[in-house]
């Protein structure tokens, strides 16, 4: 509170204290309260794991985010740019576009999605493991773009949890560029698209 | 805007369409020259006999099927399905269309035995229109998904809605 | 040791020039034989697979690394651009054009314009069409450019996607300079295109064709007598004039097997009478002469694009023409006439003939034909597109027979295609 620094006279307010909670207890019955804290992503059970440590890996998986090579359409050509030499989505870690989705962190998911693409879309989603990050690229992957015809699903959201929406047609790379950022505020945070979710939107729409 | 001598044909094609005409006769049911291309129309029996010999013969040597497609008219109700086939003859720079018209359920013997490449334009006349080739090696679905249910572009497909198949969940079968 | 002059370009194919059975035997020589009776693996390659050509699936038989039988399998981008073109006007359409071949997006505009003038039977004015034929060799660049960085990557040398953007950056910064978009330009206009050369724009593209031939000759430095280049790349892949023609391949496929057929030359279009330019040609029809045919057609894009800058007229670069035409936005906002021209062309369209007509042009990756069925109205009854890189993909039937496995994405990697512009 020195004189000059924007609070002056102001009383920051000061986040409330943790209650004490008796680890050997929690760590035996987790309360329903608890529970349904950790389900929506806003904590995890008291004690388990430290919540700095938390932060501190999510910290450091912000800088080292690996996306599915997933390009479907033109969106694809300005992510490959994004990766290329001005815009170079490598300072960020980003580069390493993994052919596999084992050893991906997430989807970029660029350009429409067919009616034969969509099963294949969702098979490669359900096999990146947690934790996972999707970010719809272009305007065609949002919401089928002008292409609202027989055979284009009207954005990826009716298949798969998504998490940032870029749009565009195709989005600058600055604007994929900031999608990534996004991504990478998420990657921080823990939160992803599914928490809260039991199944993906595609099953729920079908009834499995 | 619209000149009359925009229509006439230069005197390649004009030539063609003389060799044609002298071997064909009364099959060509039309002829056509619109902004210098010359089309004929000819019904599906004589369909082979026409491009064969448009490939085959040493002066008009339209050696390449540029692209085979379909056609819809709902409003005539005899023979709504067109086929259309565009020829190109490398050698000569000619090009030349070739149009047969089909009822409804008729079929029309495949180009694939003249050129290869009718392959997949077959195939795609057949799953946006319901045109079968007779003859033809794999008459299946190539743009859609394999159970998708209608001719999209029949002029009566809805063009907006997933109508004709569902977002599915898993890979099983042919997609 | 003395580096060659960095503009001219390395001497054009030699004079022994195979013959068609020359090549025919060396084919049946380069293939392995395949054996019908022994039990073959299938492998399913694609549709998301690494060789970044797109979502293309192919169901192959093997015999061990040799392929038996191969199974294209198209359509996982499929929209329906006929369909929807249907219900658009003919200017509508337009931006749909662009987004077929995403990579070369205004000569698919153009090749569309093209047809549709045609059906009118109106002509672009001069200034228009020489800035077309600029804006078409200027996406033949950025097309060879990044087929260039794939196809060498595909190869193993990664490097060079990098390198090979970062050239394709001076030319996308070329285009958002001309119609403010990188990648889907939707710049071409029926009856001309959409506005002038911005100022200060002919100095910037002179700035860039002074540097582009440098760093072409730095490619073909690295690539031409590269040993595993040509090891990989020679001799590979052969598709004689006959099979292509058989299977409908054009463009550089087809100029590398001997045909000297240019779409440019044989049924000029836009200002291409009037430019002095070669279409390459090669002989050896293999992987090598595919690379040969795309590196000297950048020289020539980059000579045509000089060309077109000195000699480019002056005038309107939209035709008068009230009942097909679009007018200039600064006329809209300027002149009721403009505004009134522009309206009906918006809610309604343009009055066209009924007819139809077969255009095609020759963009980068081959002929593109637009088929225009129109029956009066101002939406077009029946629009089909003939684009290369449906027939290129079925043409990986008889392209990849007899090859082994690791020539595989070396081949299709040199007949360029983008399933975009396959499935429509």
């Amino acid at each position: 509170m020195e004189e000059g620094s924007a609070f002056v006279g102001i009383e920051r307010p000061k986040a409330p204290p943790l209650p004490d909670i008796d680890l050997a207890d929690a760590l035996k019955n987790p309360t329903d309260a608890d529970l349904n804290r950790v389900l929506e992503g806003e904590g995890h059970i008291p004690g388990v794991i430290p919540a700095q440590l938390d932060r501190l890996l999510n910290f450091g998986a912000s800088f080292s985010f690996w996306p599915l090579l997933f390009g479907l359409a033109c969106c694809a050509i300005e992510m490959m740019s994004c990766a290329g030499p001005r815009w170079d989505i490598a300072r960020f870690g980003m580069e390493a576009m993994r052919a596999s989705p084992r050893q991906a962190d997430g989807m970029i998911v660029a350009g429409w999605i067919s009616l034969k693409m969509a099963p294949r879309v969702i098979r490669l989603y359900e096999q990146i493991p947690d934790p996972k990050w999707v970010l719809v690229m272009g305007s065609c992957a949002t919401s089928g773009n002008i292409w609202n015809t027989y055979n284009v699903v009207q954005g990826a959201d009716a298949i798969i949890p998504v998490d940032v929406y870029v749009p565009g047609c195709p989005p600058r790379p600055e604007a994929l560029w900031q999608g990534l950022e996004l991504i990478r505020d998420r990657v921080k945070q823990g939160k992803h698209a599914y928490d809260g979710l039991r199944t993906i939107p595609a099953r729920v729409a079908i009834g499995e | 805007m619209v000149q009359a001598n925009l229509d006439e044909l230069s005197a390649a094609l004009k030539t063609v369409q003389k060799e044609l005409t002298s071997k064909f006769g009364k099959k060509l049911l039309e002829t056509s020259t619109f902004r210098g291309e010359l089309t004929l129309v000819v019904a599906p029996e004589d369909w082979i006999a026409v491009l064969t010999y448009c490939r085959d013969s040493e002066t008009l040597g339209f050696d390449r099927l540029d692209c085979l497609f379909g056609n819809h008219y709902p409003e005539r109700a005899d023979q709504p399905f067109e086929v259309v086939a565009n020829l190109t003859s490398i050698p000569n720079t000619t090009r030349v269309r070739i149009k047969t018209r089909l009822a409804d359920g008729e079929s029309l013997p495949t180009a694939t035995g003249l050129w290869p490449s009718a392959g997949f334009d077959e195939r795609e006349t057949w799953e946006m229109f319901g045109v079968v080739f007779d003859g033809h090696p794999n008459l299946q679905r190539l743009l859609l998904i394999s159970d998708f249910q209608g001719f999209p572009l029949r002029k009566d497909f809805p063009l907006e809605g997933l109508v004709g198949g569902r977002i599915r969940t898993d890979l099983k079968g042919k997609l | 040791m003395s580096a060659p002059s960095q503009d001219q370009a390395p001497p054009a194919a030699t004079t022994l020039r195979p013959t068609l059975e020359e090549l025919r035997e060396r084919k049946a020589r380069s293939r392995q034989p395949v054996h019908g009776d022994r039990e073959v693996l299938t492998v399913s390659m694609g549709p998301h697979h690494p060789s970044m050509h797109g979502v293309f699936r192919a169901e192959v038989d093997f015999d061990g690394e040799v392929i038996v039988a191969t199974r294209p399998e198209i359509g996982n981008l499929h929209r329906g651009v006929e369909k929807l073109a249907e219900s658009l006007t003919y200017h509508q359409v337009i931006p749909l054009t662009d987004r077929l071949h995403y990579v070369a997006s205004f000569a698919q505009n153009h090749g569309y314009c093209e047809a549709v003038e045609k059906l009118i039977g109106m002509e672009a004015p001069p200034r228009a069409r020489f800035i077309r034929t600029m804006a078409h060799e200027m996406t033949r660049i950025s097309n060879h450019l990044l087929w260039l960085g794939i196809h060498i990557m595909d190869f193993g040398a990664i490097t060079f996607q990098q390198i090979c953007f970062r050239e394709r950056e001076y030319m996308m910064d070329m285009f958002e300079m001309l119609c403010g978009a990188r990648l889907t330009h939707s710049y071409c206009r029926i009856g001309g295109v959409a506005k002038d050369l911005p100022d200060g724009f002919a100095e910037r593209m002179y700035g860039a064709l002074d540097f582009l031939p440098t760093r072409i000759s730095e490619y073909e430095r690295l690539i031409d007598k590269n040993r595993i280049f040509l090891g990989r790349a020679k001799d590979v892949g052969i598709f004689t004039s006959e099979d292509c023609a058989a299977w409908r391949v054009t463009g550089p496929a087809l100029r590398a097997a001997g045909v000297a057929r240019d779409l440019r030359k044989d049924e000029p279009y836009a200002a291409y009478p009037e430019i002095d330019f070669e279409s390459a040609v090669e002989y050896e029809a293999d992987v090598y002469a595919r690379y040969r045919v795309r590196m000297r057609e950048m020289r020539e894009s980059v000579k045509i694009i000089r060309q077109c800058l000195e000699n480019m007229p002056e005038g309107p670069v939209l035709a008068k023409d009230a009942a097909h035409v679009i007018p200039e936005k600064k006329d809209v906002m300027r002149s009721s006439a403009a505004m009134i021209q522009d309206f009906m062309q918006v809610f309604q369209g343009p009055q066209v003939p009924a007819g139809e007509v077969y255009r095609a042009v020759e963009t980068p990756h081959g002929e593109l034909g637009f088929h225009v069925v129109s029956d009066g109205s101002p939406k077009p009854q029946r629009l089909h597109i003939a684009t290369p890189c449906f027939f290129h993909c079925q043409a990986t039937t008889p392209m990849w027979e007899g090859e082994m496995l690791a020539d595989v994405v070396g081949i299709f990697g040199s007949v360029d295609v983008c399933l975009g512009s396959c499935d429509r």
